[in-house]
């Protein structure tokens, strides 16, 4: 009996030995370590937002068209980036350069661009619609392009900038949305198989506050600032009279501006983006969510919209049958016979004279 | 199912097949491209783009095989009852008095009109198409169109007139709306460009580059499309895009001279044309104020047009020729000759109108339209009015009074409606609609007032820059002009440019905007809660406590005799306290002994003649009860 003891607490200190002289992953298959890091998606999406209005807020138009011109320029089509831009900078009055807003007073980067496409503008952004977009919930007859149609395949990128305060965000200066509304906003993504990755950038202050409450999976936040801290903003242009970009954003972009739609960047090294010394706010990190390791993910999961591409050179047979079979003559001749009917109409008068006889 | 599915990717590629086979031929589906310049007075220029598709789709079904049109535009066909859409986006404001007439009208910010015609159609589910339709455009163009409901839009009665109906159609619904807060940028340009058949890459369209759009006076992008039906089953379908420009020759560069260039203009060259158009030309106006450059290159061909009874003469450049002659990139030239000042004088266009509010403060106020005539004969004026449900309009204060400009005689009259249509709006759900017809004398100017009060507004409703005020849309003023003095309007059934050469007819309509104006509401400080409630947080918990306490508190003074004046004493007797607090009562014991203290010193306080230094810390502070 105290001999079968002993042996059983051998073979015990033997495993718990085990365990603890090698990494935990080494029990897992290769394969299988291989495979959690690879990237899983099938598309990619963005919701870019700038949540301030009136012309002192240049900068935080001027952060959200950085992001947007990075993600277009990486390879995410226009009508799989939902733009939100809550006032007008470009062709605004004050505006000494029309159409255009640029990163740096030296006007490096144009980031408004010359085909840029913004889906909700103005009064349209507001809280509830930011939370309609997230969740699917949007109200009848909204345009396709106001739609975040993303799906279980999505890596989602949500990038919020204005002004912020521990636990919220304020929309146009006028109402604003808590971190636990954000969070229960993503929950809900998650539930309804809205994202399959989710990448939360926010440039605001004290913006670390608004991922806090977040518990769903696969989300990886970043945020320019720490609880308690204000984030700042990177120089005047004294041309226009106002602070250009924020100064997470600007180190941001010039970051993005160096990655190629194939490059080896990854998402770790976006992490690390804007010490301290140069943001002077620190930038935080959320990473408890998130099963992969940021270090072996590349920017362009969220960034661009880059999927492998598999050339086939067989031949593929896309007719099942003889085509011939189904094209009717007839159709051929109702269309030709449209265009030899005369075409004669009788214009309407285009004003009610009958009135002033 | 399978084999369904297969024999319906078959007929698609089938559809394919025989499109690509008409197309090779003589197509039912073309595609012309037309720029306009024009300068006017006051070194400004307009150029005009004009892109039509124009296409003969037969019965309905074939809408499906889109190749031009783009398929938005075939999708709305079919979806919904619309014959006839307007859609336009605005900055600036045309100058009638200097610049007369544009060839495409439009107010600033967004509007939009359509009209609807179908088989039980009733008004609702109008309503809700029109809703539906102008949520689809603020996707396809990037504006605020999703804003249009029934709120701020109506019905015109007489102002609007379909261009073309069906004789069996006879109901027959018009919408129409304008938003003038809505601004106009590059994210509308974008989406409009890439409506074209050969998008913004190559063309006429590439010369419409956001930093040359957006830096002129008066900048203007409309879609118009329109269905034409000779038979249900024999029908045209017409998207004409329009882009109108004004630039401002002394804000370019170079403001030396006046010489300007489409290199100038558009910051570059011409790339050719789109090789699916059917025609591809340049038309620069020779008369008037055009008269005074010389081009270069010369054109090849001038068109001269008469139209009721007004000359003018266009040079015609034909891209799909020039371009065999080998030019890579195409600019035309406007040279002024030197020491030239004097500009051909403009006369005023016949007539023009201007709108402004009266009256002060945030409470009520009066909205005038001021139509004038130049002409010498009277003519027919239709005025609508849109006034959102915010503002309070009284028809009984509607007045029309004239004012003719003779010759050193100024008469003034009260004029009578021709015609008279008010639908009176509804708060939050209905706004004021309002036409006027009126014969308006020669020579004479009518001023249009009517009073109006301002909303107070629910706190929610105010938008988050309320200060800046509120929008009430331009009015859309329409006539009948005899002659075509100054007019440039494409005649109704044509629609190219060039139908408007030798287009003589018995009337011209004319349609004009007036400003939009902006009233500032009664707008409350949105901070005075706050500060309300912390003023009143702070005075109620800085006067609880001192009321509380005399409320509710007996003050009562204990003369303690056995503390010593001097100071080195005073420690001392501390010191002796401390010692001795062994055999003090305890705290429980201590109130029993200060009621009896309290009771003494009530007996004795008739004799008592100490001064308030001697009671030095003994103030006792003691509950009542």
């Amino acid at each position: 009996m105290r001999v079968k003891e002993l042996s059983l607490l051998c073979i015990a200190f033997f495993l718990v030995s085990c365990c603890m002289g090698k990494p935990e992953t080494a029990i897992l298959p290769e394969a299988y370590v291989d495979a959690a890091q690879r990237s899983t998606h099938t598309n990619n999406w963005a919701v870019l937002v700038d949540a301030s209005r009136f012309w002192f807020n240049y900068r935080h138009v001027a952060n959200v068209l950085s992001i947007y011109r990075s993600v277009k320029r990486l390879g995410i089509p226009d009508s799989q980036i939902i733009l939100m831009i809550a006032d007008d900078m470009a062709c605004n009055a004050r505006n000494p350069r029309p159409g255009q807003v640029y990163n740096n007073a030296n006007q490096h980067i144009n980031v408004y661009g010359d085909d840029v496409e913004v889906d909700y503008r103005g009064y349209e952004v507001t809280v509830e619609n930011f939370v309609r977009l997230l969740t699917g919930r949007t109200q009848n007859g909204t345009a396709r392009s106001k739609k975040l149609l993303s799906d279980a395949g999505s890596n989602v990128l949500i990038y919020l900038t204005g002004h912020g305060g521990d636990g919220f965000l304020k929309f146009q200066d006028s109402e604003e949305i808590t971190s636990q509304e954000l969070a229960d906003g993503i929950q809900q993504m998650w539930e309804k198989k809205r994202y399959n990755e989710l990448f939360f950038m926010v440039d605001t202050c004290q913006a670390a506050s608004l991922y806090e409450k977040f518990t769903s999976p696969n989300v990886l936040a970043v945020a320019s600032s720490l609880v308690g801290e204000d984030s700042l903003s990177h120089h005047v242009d004294p041309s226009i009279g106002v602070y250009m970009i924020d100064r997470y954003t600007y180190y941001a972009l010039e970051f993005l501006e160096k990655v190629q739609p194939f490059s080896k960047r990854t998402i770790g090294e976006f992490l690390q983006v804007c010490p301290k010394r140069v943001c002077i706010s620190t930038v935080g990190v959320r990473k408890d969510l998130y099963q992969r390791d940021p270090h072996k993910v590349p920017i362009t999961d969220f960034f661009g919209a880059i999927r492998p591409t598999r050339v086939s050179t067989e031949r593929i047979n896309v007719t099942l049958a003889n085509e011939e079979d189904f094209c009717l003559d007839a159709e051929v001749d109702a269309a030709e016979s449209v265009r030899k009917k005369d075409f004669k109409v009788i214009i309407e008068s285009q004003f009610p004279i009958e009135f002033f006889k | 199912m399978r084999h369904a599915a297969a024999l319906l990717l078959l007929l698609c590629l089938c559809g394919l097949q025989i499109h690509a086979h008409s197309r090779s031929g003589n197509s039912d589906e073309k595609f012309h491209e037309e720029i306009v310049v024009r300068p006017l007075a006051g070194d400004h220029v307009n150029t005009y783009f004009q892109f039509t598709t124009r296409w003969h789709y037969g019965a309905r079904d074939n809408l499906f095989h889109t190749q031009l049109t783009p398929r938005v535009i075939a999708e709305i066909l079919q979806t919904y009852d619309v014959k006839e859409l307007h859609i336009s986006l605005t900055q600036g404001l045309w100058r009638y008095e200097s610049w007369g007439y544009p060839i495409v009208e439009a107010t600033g910010g967004a509007e939009v009109w359509a009209w609807f015609s179908g088989a039980n159609l009733t008004s609702s589910s109008v309503n809700s198409q029109w809703n539906k339709l102008a949520n689809v455009f603020s996707g396809v163009l990037c504006a605020s169109l999703n804003f249009v409901d029934n709120t701020n839009s109506i019905a015109p009665k007489h102002t609007f007139r379909p261009q073309f109906m069906d004789a069996s159609s006879r109901t027959r619904h018009v919408r129409y709306a304008s938003l003038p807060r809505e601004i106009v940028c590059t994210e509308n340009l974008t989406p409009w460009k890439k409506l074209l058949p050969c998008g913004s890459a190559s063309g006429f369209a590439s010369l419409l580059n956001s930093g040359h759009v957006h830096n002129t006076k008066y900048h203007s992008l409309s879609l118009k499309v329109r269905t034409l039906c000779a038979q249900p089953d024999n029908c045209v379908v017409e998207l004409t895009q329009t882009a109108n420009l004004v630039y401002d020759l002394k804000l370019l560069e170079q403001s030396s001279s006046r010489d300007f260039s489409l290199r100038r203009l558009f910051g570059m060259g011409l790339n050719g044309f789109c090789e699916l158009a059917d025609s591809s030309k340049i038309y620069v106006q020779r008369n008037e104020q055009g008269q005074r450059y010389q081009l270069v290159p010369s054109p090849l061909e001038e068109v001269s047009s008469t139209r009721g009874g007004f000359g003018s003469v266009y040079a015609v450049y034909d891209m799909q020729k020039l371009s065999e002659l080998g030019d890579r990139l195409f600019n035309i030239a406007w040279l002024a000759p030197k020491g030239e000042r004097r500009q051909p004088s403009t006369s005023a266009p016949p007539l023009y109108a201007h709108r402004y509010l009266l009256g002060a403060g945030q409470e009520r106020g009066r909205i005038v339209t001021e139509v004038t005539n130049t002409h010498w004969e009277p003519l027919p004026v239709l005025l609508m009015e849109l006034v959102p449900w915010y503002v309070h309009t009284y028809l009984h204060t509607l007045r029309i009074r004239s004012k003719t400009n003779g010759h050193g005689h100024r008469r003034e009259q009260v004029l009578p409606f021709k015609l008279l249509h008010y639908a009176p709006g509804k708060q939050r759900e209905l706004p004021t609609h309002l036409e006027i017809g009126f014969q308006l004398p020669p020579q004479s100017t009518a001023s249009i007032s009517i009073e109006v009060d301002y909303l107070l507004l629910k706190w929610l409703e105010y938008p988050p820059d309320a200060n800046h005020g509120h929008y009430i849309g331009a009015a859309v003023i329409s006539s009948q002009l005899p002659m075509g003095r100054n007019y440039t309007a494409l005649p109704v059934e044509g629609h190219l440019f060039k139908h408007s050469f030798n287009a003589t007819r018995p009337g011209y309509v004319l349609t004009l905007r007036t400003e939009a104006l902006i009233v500032g509401l009664p707008t409350p400080d949105f901070s005075m809660p706050y500060n309300v409630i912390c003023l009143a947080c702070t005075v109620v918990a800085l006067a609880f406590g001192p009321i509380h306490s005399v409320a509710t508190k007996l003050i009562i003074v204990e003369r303690n005799t056995t503390i010593p004046r001097n100071f080195l004493r005073k420690i001392w007797h501390k010191i002796k306290r401390r010692a001795g607090s062994k055999n003090e009562p305890t705290e429980q014991e201590e109130p029993e002994r200060e009621h009896q203290r309290v009771a003494d010193l009530n007996e004795r306080n008739d004799d008592d003649d100490r001064t308030a230094t001697d009671y030095d810390d003994a103030c006792v502070q003691r509950a009542s009860m």
